[in-house]
């Protein structure tokens, strides 16, 4: 087993807006005889008077985060926040070893689960309800109706100055790493079919949305977007969309897709020149 | 080797062949594998499937039940036998947190997984922290949506499938010598008031869980979603299953173990009677909020 996937450089950390930062790199995922690319990301927010890690990325990836943090963070306000989406491992797995490195710091969120997984933090777990918000310093940080979501215990985030919505599995989608597209915003990524590769996740990742009703889910993200005058979307498996009134629609049309075309058939046992079982246990 | 099946957590289903490893957890509104209103106490699952020359563990447990895990799972098989994990939801802590420890303290011969990176899933600092590099020499051998293993050379062949309803991946197996289904993150929707259990329904016991209680159990968890859905497709799924083998015992992964025919007849009909109920064509899909109890 290799310890990295990739091959080339890490275009990762990137600034996506003032002071919030993209980290992590891609994952490559093993599906229907091709590579995907996907995103399993980490965020910075450095605010006036704190700064806040939102995710714990990969567990794969805990080195290269932890040293984008130290560099990112030098000289600025410390890490005193940790605020994690939800409990699958690929969102919250980092969250012990955050803890150990910055002792300041206290998870936050729906904190189901964690005080079982690491017991030693408890006195550090701090539970958030809808509308809770967290003052960083000149910018809050609000926890808001996750409106895509598979456990029940998910929170989305909002950052209140630049407007910035970090909606976990929300907006998931792979890209093409051989387009270039790791570590572009998506309307920097022409080629990037949203609809297929939103469907491609649907299979993956959320499969309760292949039965639901996405209709419903669509016209909420409206809503909700437009209630909350989202500027950035920040998912955590999809590239950073910059430009929502351009990007949205292609989205919801990709979660309209997914939701009616039938599963692709993850585990098929068919993937590359040799007999190894393609996988939906590959992302979070 | 301590004989620790006489322990409160360790519950011994099938003589020599299968144990269960039983955890408690209070239930406070900080467990996510039950309602938020519920109170009370359940306990997580571990499966230790045992045979002369070979072991599979169901689940590696949270990482606060670790060293009580280690003792249960070390009161039933010498280290030196070889040890194969099988995590059933390869994103959840109480599937796979404890891979990295087990891995370095067991002799674990493999992880079962579908996904053949998976060990770079499992690390969640435990030995990489202090250097190790135990993640990095585990064998993992994928498997596909549906197969069967065997444990050990001795002939007990287990079934693997892709389970038919999910959240996430998930996985459920079918133990023909013990006749177990092990049902993952479905049928988990029985608790008590006492961390004292009991932890087993069986035949014959005062068992109060009706249809409304499966109902709002699973609206209200992880299967938040099913309303209005074609749960008859769903529920087709199941059967495939359910139908196909002789279980007399269900093992999920939070939760009394379900045994005897009667039980498991029970519990499978109420299931399924609320999936049917659930159904497109006599409800409606919606948005349905996070905090929306039903």
């Amino acid at each position: 087993m290799q310890r990295s996937t990739l091959d080339r450089p890490n275009p990762l950390p990137r600034e996506v807006a003032p002071g919030v930062f993209w980290l992590g790199e891609c994952l490559e995922q093993r599906q229907q005889g091709k590579i995907y690319h996907g995103c399993n990301a980490a965020f910075l927010i450095v605010g006036g008077a704190a700064s806040m890690l939102v995710e714990t990325g990969h567990p794969k990836d805990f080195p290269i985060i932890e040293a984008q943090l130290k560099r990112l963070l030098a000289g600025k306000p410390p890490l005193k926040y940790l605020f994690v989406t939800h409990q699958e491992t690929p969102h919250s797995g980092g969250l012990g070893r955050v803890l150990s490195r910055y002792p300041e710091a206290v998870l936050c969120g729906d904190v189901s689960d964690y005080h079982l997984a690491f017991p030693e933090y408890e006195h550090r777990m701090r539970a958030m309800q809808e509308g809770d918000e967290i003052d960083l310093g000149g910018r809050g940080f609000r926890a808001v109706e996750p409106v895509v979501r598979d456990m029940r215990t998910t929170w989305w985030g909002f950052e209140t100055r630049e407007r910035v919505l970090f909606p976990g599995d929300g907006f998931a989608y792979s890209h093409y790493h051989e387009d270039g597209h790791c570590g572009l915003v998506a309307e920097e990524a022409d080629s990037l079919d949203l609809q297929d590769t939103t469907a491609v996740f649907a299979d993956l990742a959320l499969w309760w949305t292949k039965w639901a009703d996405m209709r419903n889910y669509c016209a909420r993200l409206d809503a909700l977007i437009e209630a909350l005058g989202v500027k950035t979307v920040a998912p955590t498996h999809g590239l950073v969309i910059t430009d929502v009134a351009r990007t949205m629609p292609k989205v919801k049309e990709g979660l309209l897709y997914g939701s009616r075309v039938a599963e692709r058939g993850t585990n098929d046992a068919s993937f590359g020149k040799k007999a190894v079982p393609a996988s939906d246990e590959t992302v979070g | 080797m301590l004989d620790r099946t006489r322990s409160r957590n360790v519950a011994e289903l099938s003589a020599d062949k299968l144990f269960a490893l039983q955890n408690p957890m209070r239930l406070d509104g900080r467990v996510s594998a039950y309602p938020a209103s519920a109170r009370g106490y359940s306990v997580s699952n571990c499966f230790l499937l045992r045979q002369p020359d070979a072991a599979w563990l169901i689940d590696t447990g949270f990482g606060g039940d670790e060293p009580a895990l280690r003792a249960q799972i070390e009161s039933l098989i010498p280290r030196t036998l070889p040890l194969s994990l099988l995590p059933l939801r390869h994103n959840e802590f109480m599937s796979i947190q404890n891979v990295e420890p087990f891995a370095a303290y067991f002799n674990v011969k493999e992880c079962f997984t579908a996904n053949p990176d998976a060990a770079l899933w499992f690390d969640f600092g435990a030995g990489s922290d202090k250097g190790e590099d135990t993640l990095l020499r585990l064998k993992i051998t994928t498997i596909s949506r549906e197969e069967t293993i065997p444990i050990g050379d001795l002939g007990r062949p287990v079934i693997v499938y892709q389970a038919p309803i999910r959240l996430i991946a998930t996985r459920w197996i079918y133990d023909a010598a013990t006749k177990t289904l092990f049902s993952s993150d479905m049928f988990t929707h029985t608790w008590r008031e006492s961390a004292e259990g009991p932890w087993i329904i069986q035949d014959g016991d005062d068992d109060p869980t009706d249809f409304d209680h499966v109902r709002s159990f699973l609206l209200n968890t992880r299967y938040w979603w099913l309303e209005g859905v074609d749960t008859a497709k769903l529920r087709a799924g199941m059967d495939m299953i359910l139908s196909k083998h002789d279980i007399e015992t269900i093992a999920p992964a939070y939760g009394c173990v379900l045994r005897g025919r009667k039980t498991v007849a029970k519990h499978v009909k109420l299931v399924d009677d609320v999936l049917r109920s659930l159904d497109r064509s006599v409800a409606t899909s919606r948005y349905v909020g996070r905090d929306e109890e039903r």
